[in-house]
């Protein structure tokens, strides 16, 4: 009998350890910060004058990437630094500004008005936007010459932060 | 009733329990304490029975039927097992194209990108990528045991939306309230109450016109109860029936897109594409070969212990026919 009480105590005891369920729970991370490491995924779409370009043409490079809309107030801020980093760093980092969603003529027209020279791609279904994890625009993500993501930056960057950006992607060989 | 027989229902209910995990995963109730306690004390009976058997008290029949008890008690115990130790039950919703850490299983799960095409057929997959193991694909109906997490995909509905403006430029298409914040792809998060019928509700914006678009998702049977919708539809295909206000909250106009057409409400043209995307729902599941080893022991046992209740029988009949002559 006592034996059986054992049992039946030790069998008991796992009831009282149960634990709810949580069937709200949605893992998914949150943001660009957390792409650092990861493989750059690379879309075939066009630049604003209708050539193909990619992220992956750029392979061997340290490129800037930086998601962009016309309509975005922050994006429009940043345009100005980013032009001048583009041209400060000609030879050692490829900018690529990628257009999330607007036409080409749109992403042209804002361009040529600022005096945008770095290429321009234009990915109306928002690739780029989605896989970068984007939470707003601007994004900016600086992938090493590797394809690798070096680092994934919500928001608009200052020239000085863009420089501080890249830095690594340049220090590694 | 004898005790061997209550033991055996008890066995038979226990795994019926436990079966029911593989076959009905998304239930919550494999967490409760309820569930935990009712294999507890299925275990305790059968184990009881199986020990009082072991040593005789039920004659060379319950013997042989401890060895069934044994299998019982192994998928209980597993049950059990899983319950208190296995994943939460989960549905991750993750966004075409995009990656999604899964701390219960070690892993990332890998959205495949879909257009509007894939979502239309409803063919989008998942590729779970595993520390130190190898990729598990996940398509259709397929179902993985992982662990003691079981994995399969749940179709959920799915719009591919595209915006213009008057000259037909393509407009950016944002989710300001998720975390996907730049997918055109809708993947219907809430649901809203109309009347009788609970309908897929998600929203977007076309920041560039401050438009923001309320969708709700109807298939057409759904359509078919909702009286707005009353005039010249395609009733085969789902429609989204979207309500479009500006930047401040002012209603500005609603309209029915149906899928694969078209619709100009508020200054913007809103095309959709409907069908579904999966989801990858993850619930506790006991291992398969508790589960098979269990009850490959529990049948052998009984078909055993019914052998040997046979042979008793038949030697009961000799002798009471040869007493009787």
């Amino acid at each position: 009998m006592r034996r059986t009480l054992i049992i039946v105590a030790l069998l008991l005891l796992p009831s009282a350890c149960y634990s709810g369920p949580d069937p709200g729970r949605n893992p998914s991370g949150g943001g660009p910060a957390g792409l650092s490491g990861a493989p750059a995924q690379s879309f075939e779409v066009r630049r604003t004058d209708g050539s193909p370009d990619s992220l992956a043409r750029h392979r061997g490079q340290v490129v800037l990437v930086n998601l962009w809309a016309t309509w975005c107030p922050p994006c429009r801020e940043e345009m100005p630094a980013l032009q001048q980093f583009a041209k400060q760093n000609a030879g050692k980092v490829t900018v690529l500004g990628i257009d999330q969603g607007e036409s080409a003529e749109v992403a042209a027209a804002f361009a040529r008005s600022r005096g945008v020279t770095f290429p321009v791609l234009v990915d109306e279904k928002q690739q780029y936007g989605r896989t970068y994890a984007a939470v707003g625009l601007p994004t900016t993500v600086i992938v090493g010459r590797d394809g690798h993501v070096v680092r994934g930056i919500d928001g608009p960057l200052t020239l000085a932060q863009m420089r501080d950006a890249v830095a690594p992607a340049l220090a590694r060989k | 009733m004898s005790a061997r027989v209550a033991a055996l229902a008890v066995a038979v209910l226990a795994i019926a329990l436990v079966l029911a995990q593989d076959l009905q995963p998304r239930t919550g109730l494999y967490h409760t304490w309820q569930y935990a306690l009712a294999l507890t004390i299925a275990l305790v009976v059968v184990l009881a029975y199986a020990n009082g058997a072991r040593r005789g008290t039920d004659g060379p029949v319950g013997k042989r039927l401890a060895w069934a008890m044994a299998g019982a008690a192994l998928v209980a115990g597993a049950g059990l097992g899983s319950g208190l130790l296995g994943p939460d039950t989960a549905t991750v919703i993750g966004t075409p194209g995009t990656v999604n850490p899964i701390p219960a299983l070690g892993a990332a799960a890998f959205f495949a990108p879909a257009d509007a095409a894939a979502i239309e057929r409803g063919s989008g997959a998942v590729t779970l990528r595993r520390r130190q193991a190898g990729d598990v694909a996940l398509g259709g109906t397929a179902r993985r045991v992982l662990g003691e997490s079981l994995v399969y995909l749940e179709p959920r509905p799915a719009a591919y939306v595209e915006a213009f403006d008057e000259r037909g430029a393509h407009l950016t298409v944002t989710q300001p309230t998720n975390s996907s914040f730049l997918s055109p792809v809708l993947l219907f998060r809430e649901r809203q109450r109309i009347g009788a019928l609970s309908v897929p509700l998600d929203t977007f914006a076309a920041p560039a016109r401050k438009r923001v678009v309320r969708a709700l998702y109807f298939t057409p049977d759904g359509l078919a109860q909702f009286r707005h919708a009353a005039g010249p539809l395609d009733r085969a295909r789902p429609a989204l029936v979207v309500t479009v206000a500006d930047d401040a909250g002012r209603q500005l106009g609603i309209t029915l897109v149906p899928s694969g057409g078209e619709a100009i409400v508020a200054g913007i043209r809103i095309r959709a594409t409907l069908g579904s995307y999966p989801a990858l729902a993850i619930a506790a599941a006991p291992p398969t070969w508790a589960l098979v080893g269990g009850i490959g022991l529990f049948g052998l046992g009984v078909v055993w212990a019914g052998l040997a209740l046979r042979a008793a029988r038949a030697a009961a009949l000799n002798e009471s026919a040869a007493s009787a002559s």
